[in-house]
């Protein structure tokens, strides 16, 4: 097992570099973020080249990348091209947002999901059954910005008792914390059924069909046949073995907690995580979108190896082989 | 000696693996429906516009904004362009990006998975590392910096090259897992005591015998990749205007939710169904081409 973990951690040392350097290039493809400036005629020339030299875009691409390496190596990811802040402050006020929506929602839908997938499962085509199987249908086919759309539409626009967008009502910042609270609860409606949908569809799936698989399985048989009470059986043959994919899909969806909302962000325009890096790409703002790229990266790495460790744990049969 | 024949009669048709599949695929409900709904969507987009002449892109600024009526069956848009035109022409570019989408991604996955799988080796070990690291690389931003980057003009061209790029990774895996399995049938190892060459080899038994993932995976992923272009559509990184596609017709109505819900509705909706349908064809085909639910 330790063998196990150490050489999967040695494995991800290279894979790190290696996005490291792809994800450079591909953003020094992107353009160069001081175009506009050098065709502005109403900015000296010389500033600007100071400015260029000071981010160090006047050397070649593949010095700029060691330059860059061995500064995010030491922890310093630069100051933002846009507003002059340092991209770490960004990501620090950005993060707070985009994990408070996502861990609610993702515990949410994790729990509901997996309650739903297992009563699904064991009653294979009843109405529950068919109904959670249309649901989850719709919910992997439904495009999250246009569900977004059409909730603001109705509740918006229609019924006027939500707002379609934004993150705190101006002015509430000093209120007391239960009208805080309840102020942020306005905002967080929209966004939550949108993100939940998606992710308690995706859980009743999996789930089911992890236990639909357990439930035909020789030893659950075998345990119903010497005579087990039938809730044993479903929970410690059925129920417990069906979890491990879960764990799996659990740990690599973990990423999730920090990027999963991008879109519903952008679209009623929370300023989290997703925002930032989306609109630090759009803005050719470099610094910022690589330091967030290379974050997500590194937490997806991570979350593999969690994955791997978990499985591995639940797994004797990868254990010890 | 007189020699006898027995001539035995074969009462019934053979039946290939394929033609069971097609059996039981119309034997099931749901997939055949939506297989039929889709062939008319195609039409649909294909012929619609050469019945229904109203040019998707011509500018009337006297008719902005107007809900549906009878020259407007699905009302105009803020540039007084008519709506069921624009879906129509609309309907061509998503379809038609999804199917080229589609196809080059799983012909390029198809190939690297065979040839890691068959390979083996470093040949296997690199491919495979490539795939990973490259699906470490988080799907959203990646494609939203490679959306930025200037490769050719046409927009559409350059959201099929860049689907294609990071869409490869999925069929690849599976090609190549299942690819495995098969080159250890005992069927691969007569072919290669025959001297059958390595071509023979993977074009007659590995190919044909890995097929029917390919086929699943394109049906779920048509779906996907209309969600995809309209994801990125939506942010003004797909399919540049005036050329009309579903994601960005949707990104244009998203101003307008105030004053022309039904801008909102019609692009989405024809999105939401098209992926319904291509995910439950995929759902049956899957079921349809699994052996284990062969009787």
């Amino acid at each position: 097992m330790r063998n196990y973990i150490r050489k999967r951690i040695l494995i991800m040392i290279p894979e790190f570099f290696l996005i490291t350097l792809i994800s450079f290039f591909l953003y020094s493809l992107m353009g160069d973020p001081f175009a506009e400036l050098r065709a502005s005629p109403y900015i000296d020339q010389n500033y600007v080249s100071q400015l260029i030299k000071s981010f160090g875009f006047d050397k070649p691409v593949y010095i700029r990348y060691f330059m860059w390496l061995s500064q995010i190596l030491r922890g310093n990811f630069g100051i933002s091209a846009v507003t002059g802040e340092k991209v770490i402050d960004l990501i620090k006020r950005a993060m707070p947002i985009t994990l408070s929506i996502n861990i609610f929602t993702f515990t949410f839908s994790l729990v509901i999901g997996v309650l739903i997938g297992y009563v699904s499962a064991l009653k294979q085509y009843s109405f529950i059954d068919n109904f959670f199987t249309i649901i989850s249908y719709i919910g992997l086919a439904m495009p999250s910005f246009w569900l977004s759309l059409m909730l603001m539409i109705l509740f918006s626009v229609k019924l006027h008792i939500l707002p379609p967008g934004g993150w705190m009502t101006p002015g509430m910042e000093s209120a007391p914390i239960l009208a805080r609270f309840l102020d942020r609860l306005k905002y967080i409606i929209m966004p939550f059924i949108v993100l939940g949908f998606g992710g308690l569809t995706g859980w009743v799936r999996y789930t089911r069909s992890s236990v639909l698989e357990m439930l035909r399985k020789d030893y659950v048989r075998t345990a119903r046949a010497k005579g087990l009470p039938e809730n044993k059986v479903l929970w410690k043959h059925v129920f417990r073995n069906s979890l491990n994919p879960i764990a799996t899909l659990f740990f690599l969806s973990l990423p999730g907690f920090f990027s999963g909302s991008a879109i519903i962000e952008q679209i009623f325009s929370i300023p989290g995580m997703g925002s930032l890096i989306i609109g630090a790409v759009m803005n050719n703002d470099y610094m910022v979108a690589m330091a967030s790229l290379i974050f997500y990266s590194s937490l997806l790495l991570l979350s593999l190896l969690l994955a791997d460790i978990a499985y591995a744990l639940l797994d004797p049969r990868i254990r010890f082989s | 000696m007189e020699e006898q024949i027995v001539v035995e009669k074969v009462s019934e048709r053979s039946t290939t693996y394929w033609s069971e599949v097609r059996r039981r695929l119309l034997k099931n409900k749901l997939a055949t429906v939506s297989l039929i709904l889709l062939i008319l969507m195609y039409a649909i987009v294909i012929v619609g516009p050469l019945l229904y002449r109203v040019d998707p892109n011509y500018i009337n600024l006297q008719e902005v904004l107007q809900p549906p009526s009878k020259i407007h069956p699905l009302g105009t848009d803020e540039n007084g362009r008519d709506e069921l035109a624009r879906l129509l022409y609309g309907g061509r570019v998503s379809l038609l990006i999804s199917l080229s989408v589609t196809l080059l991604s799983g012909l390029i996955g198809v190939f690297i998975g065979i040839l890691a799988a068959y390979k083996k080796g470093w040949v296997d070990i690199a491919l495979m590392r490539l795939n990973e690291i490259m699906m470490a690389i988080p799907e959203f931003p990646i494609l939203v910096v490679a959306a930025k980057i200037k490769i050719v003009p046409s927009s559409i061209m350059k959201l099929i090259i860049i689907l294609v790029v990071f869409g490869w990774l999925g069929i690849a895996r599976l090609t190549r897992g299942e690819a495995l399995s098969v080159s250890e049938e005992q069927f691969v190892e007569a072919a290669k005591a025959i001297g059958a060459s390595n071509m023979r080899i993977i074009i007659r038994h590995i190919l044909p015998n890995t097929f029917h993932i390919f086929i699943v995976w394109a049906t779920l992923r048509l779906g996907g990749v209309i969600l995809s272009e309209a994801a990125l559509s939506f942010f003004g990184l797909g399919v540049q205007p005036p050329t009309a596609s579903w994601g960005n017709m949707l990104m244009n109505a998203q101003t307008y939710i105030w004053t022309a819900q039904w801008l909102v509705l019609w692009p989405g909706l024809m999105i939401f169904v098209t992926v319904l349908l291509f995910n439950f064809l995929g759902d049956g085909l899957r079921n349809a081409m699994d052996p284990k639910f062969f009787k």
